[in-house]
C-alpha cells in the first residue's frame, strides 16, 4: 500500500482522490459508514434559506410595485431601476459611499502599516504600544460611533475644545456637509484601524528575517527598507485589507445612522442608510425600491471582489 | 545616529498613539468624572471629581441590563450554531468522497461574497411571518451558519493528515465521533479562531439587530448604545458611560489576548 501524504499547505484535499486512485478508502462499517456527506446538511439548508434564498427574493422584489405596507403589488419590470438610477440623489449617494469607504479605509491602512513597521524592531515600551494600537478593534461599528457622537457634538463636544487647547479651531462636525463625511470617514478609518493593526502586525512578522539582514547588508535601512522590501511582501496583507476595508465601506450604516441619519442636507446618506430608510424609515415602505438599492449593493461589492481577483491573479503569473 | 533615528522612530510612535488612544481616552475619563470635566480642567481632571454617577445614570436611563443578556444570548446561539455546523459541513466537505461537494464547497464561497446588508428585507419577510420578531430567536436565526467559520475549517481540516481520520475509521469509529474526538482536537487553533470570529460578529451585529427588534428590552446593546447616543448627546458623559460598558468585554480581549488575535484571527483570515 503507497502512503498518501497530502501536502498541509495546498489544502487541495478534494483533488487527492483522484489523483491517487491507488489509496485505499477506509472500510465503510455499519450504516454509518455513508453518514458523512450528510454532515453538510444544517449548514447548507440554514445558508439556502437565509443567504441565496434573500438574495433570489431581493431580485425579484426589485421588479415589483409596493403597496402601502411595503409588499409587492404588481409587477412593473424595470421600471424601478430606471427612476432609482437615473435620479441625480441616489447618483450622489452611490458616489457619497464609495467616497466614505475609500477615505476610511486609506486612513485606517496608512495609519496601521505605519505603526506596524515603526514596531517591527524592539522599542521601548513596544509591546504596550502594540495594545494601544489593537485597542480599536475592541470597538464594534455602533459602539465607536457612539464615542465619536460623544466627541463631535455640537458645543459640548470634546474633540473641539482639545483642538482650541492648540489653537485649532475644530469644524462644525456634523453640520457642514464636507466635515460631517470628513467626520464619518475619521470614525470609520479609527475604527477599522485596529483590525489593520492586528493583520499588518501578523505580516510584518511573517517577514523572513534573512531577507531583511540582506537588504540591510546591502545598505537598505529605514525608509528605503521598509518601501522597496517590506511593503512589497507585504503586498498580499494590504491587498487584503483594502478590499475587506472596501467591502465593509460600500456597507456604511452604523456611523450614519448613529451621528447624522444622513444629514446635513443628505449630503451623509449612503447606500445601507438609503435602503434603510425606503424600507424601514419613518414613510411608507417600499419594498421594491429598496430591493433595487440592494441589488446595486451586491454589484458594487461584487465589483470590487471581482478587481481583488485580477490584481491576485496578476500576482500569481 | 542610530541613537537618533531610534529616539524619532520613538516620537512618531508616541504621537500616533495619542491619536489612535485618544477617543478612548476621553470616553473612559469623561465616564469616570462629572459632565464637562474635560472641558473645564483639560485632560488631567483632578481626583476629586471621580465619580460613578453616570453609570448610575446610564443603567436607568436605558434598559442596559436586560440589553447585555439579549446580547450574550445571541453571542452564545450564534456561536454555537456556527461553530457547529461549520465543523460538520467542514467534515463533509474534506473527508468523505462524494458527488455535489465541489457544488456545496461553491455555495460556501458564494456566501462569502454577498454583502450581508443586501438581503435583510426578505429575512425580515421571514422572520416576521413565523413571528419571531422582537425575540433573542428572531435576531439570531439567520446567523446560525456563516460562510467564514466552514471556510476556515474546512482549510483547517484540510491539512490533517488523511491517515489519521482513516486510522480512526479503522478503529470503529463514525463520522461524529472522528470528528470530534480526533479531527477537532487536531485542530485547536483553528477552532478557536472561529469561536473567537463567530462571538465578534454575533456581538458586533447592528444592522439586523436593529430591523428585528422593537421594544427597548428585547434589543442587543450595541442597538442600545446607539440609541443612547440619540438621547443623551447634549450630556456625553452619560453616552461614555455606556460605551464603556459596551466595550469592555471585547476590550478584555484585546488586552488579555492580542496574541492570539494576531496569530489566529489576522493570520487566519489572510487564506
Amino acid at each position: 500500500m503507497t502512503i498518501h501524504l497530502p501536502s498541509p499547505e495546498t489544502g487541495a484535499r478534494d483533488q487527492a482522490p483522484d489523483q491517487a486512485p491507488a489509496r485505499t478508502r477506509a472500510p465503510r462499517r455499519g450504516g454509518r459508514g455513508g453518514a458523512g456527506p450528510w454532515l453538510v446538511v444544517p449548514a447548507v439548508l440554514l445558508l439556502g434559506v437565509f443567504v441565496v434564498r434573500p438574495l433570489l427574493r431581493t431580485a425579484e422584489l426589485s421588479l415589483y410595485a409596493s403597496d402601502i405596507i411595503g409588499n409587492p403589488t404588481r409587477f412593473v419590470g424595470l421600471t424601478n431601476y430606471g427612476e432609482l438610477l437615473t435620479d441625480p440623489g441616489f447618483v450622489r449617494v452611490t458616489l457619497t459611499t464609495i467616497l466614505i469607504a475609500l477615505l476610511g479605509t486609506a486612513l485606517a491602512v496608512t495609519a496601521a502599516l505605519g505603526a506596524a513597521l515603526l514596531l517591527r524592531r524592539r522599542l521601548p515600551g513596544g509591546p504596550a504600544f502594540s495594545i494601544v494600537f489593537s485597542l480599536p478593534f475592541a470597538y464594534s461599528a455602533a459602539s465607536a460611533s457612539a464615542v465619536f457622537a460623544g466627541l463631535y457634538a455640537p458645543s459640548v463636544g470634546i474633540l473641539n475644545v482639545v483642538l482650541a487647547g492648540v489653537g485649532v479651531e475644530g469644524p462644525a462636525w456634523l453640520s457642514d456637509p464636507v466635515a460631517a463625511i470628513g467626520a464619518i470617514s475619521i470614525a470609520t478609518g479609527w475604527y477599522e484601524f485596529g483590525f489593520a493593526f492586528l493583520v499588518l502586525t501578523a505580516a510584518v512578522r511573517a517577514v523572513p528575517p534573512e531577507v531583511v539582514e540582506a537588504a540591510q547588508l546591502d545598505g537598505a535601512g529605514g525608509w528605503r527598507l521598509a518601501s522597496r522590501i517590506l511593503v512589497p511582501i507585504m503586498r498580499p496583507s494590504l491587498l487584503f485589507l483594502a478590499v475587506t476595508g472596501t467591502i465593509s465601506g460600500l456597507q456604511t450604516f452604523a456611523q450614519i445612522q448613529v451621528l447624522t441619519r444622513g444629514g446635513p442636507g443628505g449630503a451623509t446618506t449612503t447606500v445601507v442608510f438609503q435602503l434603510f430608510q425606503l424600507a424601514f424609515g419613518n414613510g411608507t415602505p417600499d419594498f421594491g425600491r429598496a430591493s433595487v438599492v440592494a441589488v446595486v449593493l451586491v454589484v458594487l461589492v461584487t465589483a470590487v471582489t471581482v478587481v481583488q481577483f485580477r490584481l491576485l491573479g496578476g500576482r500569481e503569473s | 545616529m542610530l541613537g537618533v533615528s531610534a529616539a524619532a522612530r520613538v516620537a512618531v510612535v508616541v504621537v500616533l498613539a495619542a491619536v489612535v488612544a485618544f477617543p478612548i481616552y476621553t470616553s473612559f475619563v469623561s465616564a469616570l468624572t462629572v459632565n464637562g470635566e474635560i472641558a473645564r480642567h483639560g485632560l488631567l481632571p483632578g481626583l476629586g471629581s471621580l465619580t460613578l454617577a453616570n453609570f448610575a445614570e446610564v443603567s436607568r436611563s436605558v434598559d442596559l441590563v436586560p440589553q447585555y443578556l439579549v446580547s450574550i444570548a445571541v453571542v452564545t446561539l450564534q456561536t454555537l450554531a456556527q461553530v457547529a455546523t461549520g465543523a460538520l459541513a467542514a467534515y463533509a466537505l474534506v473527508f468523505p468522497r462524494w458527488r455535489g461537494k465541489g457544488l456545496a464547497f461553491a455555495l460556501v464561497l458564494l456566501t462569502l461574497a454577498i454583502p450581508g446588508e443586501s438581503i435583510v428585507i426578505p429575512n425580515y419577510e421571514l422572520v416576521s411571518a413565523i413571528g419571531l420578531r422582537d425575540t433573542v430567536l428572531g435576531v439570531a436565526l439567520p446567523y446560525l451558519a456563516a460562510g467564514y467559520p466552514i471556510f476556515l475549517l474546512r482549510q483547517a481540516f484540510a491539512g490533517v493528515p488523511l491517515e489519521i481520520w482513516e486510522a480512526s475509521r479503522l478503529d470503529g469509529a463514525g463520522d461524529l465521533r472522528s470528528l470530534v474526538e480526533v479531527i477537532l482536537p487536531a485542530c485547536r487553533p483553528e477552532v478557536t479562531t472561529a469561536v473567537v470570529w463567530s462571538a465578534l460578529s454575533a456581538w458586533n451585529g447592528f444592522f439586523w439587530p436593529l430591523l428585528i427588534t422593537d421594544s427597548s428590552s428585547s434589543r442587543t446593546i450595541q442597538v442600545g448604545i446607539s440609541q443612547l447616543a440619540a438621547s443623551e448627546a447634549s450630556d456625553p458623559s452619560v453616552l461614555f458611560a455606556g460605551t464603556v460598558l459596551v466595550v469592555l468585554p471585547t476590550m478584555l480581549l484585546v488586552v488579555l489576548a492580542q496574541r492570539l488575535l494576531v496569530n489566529g484571527l489576522a493570520r487566519g483570515v489572510l487564506h
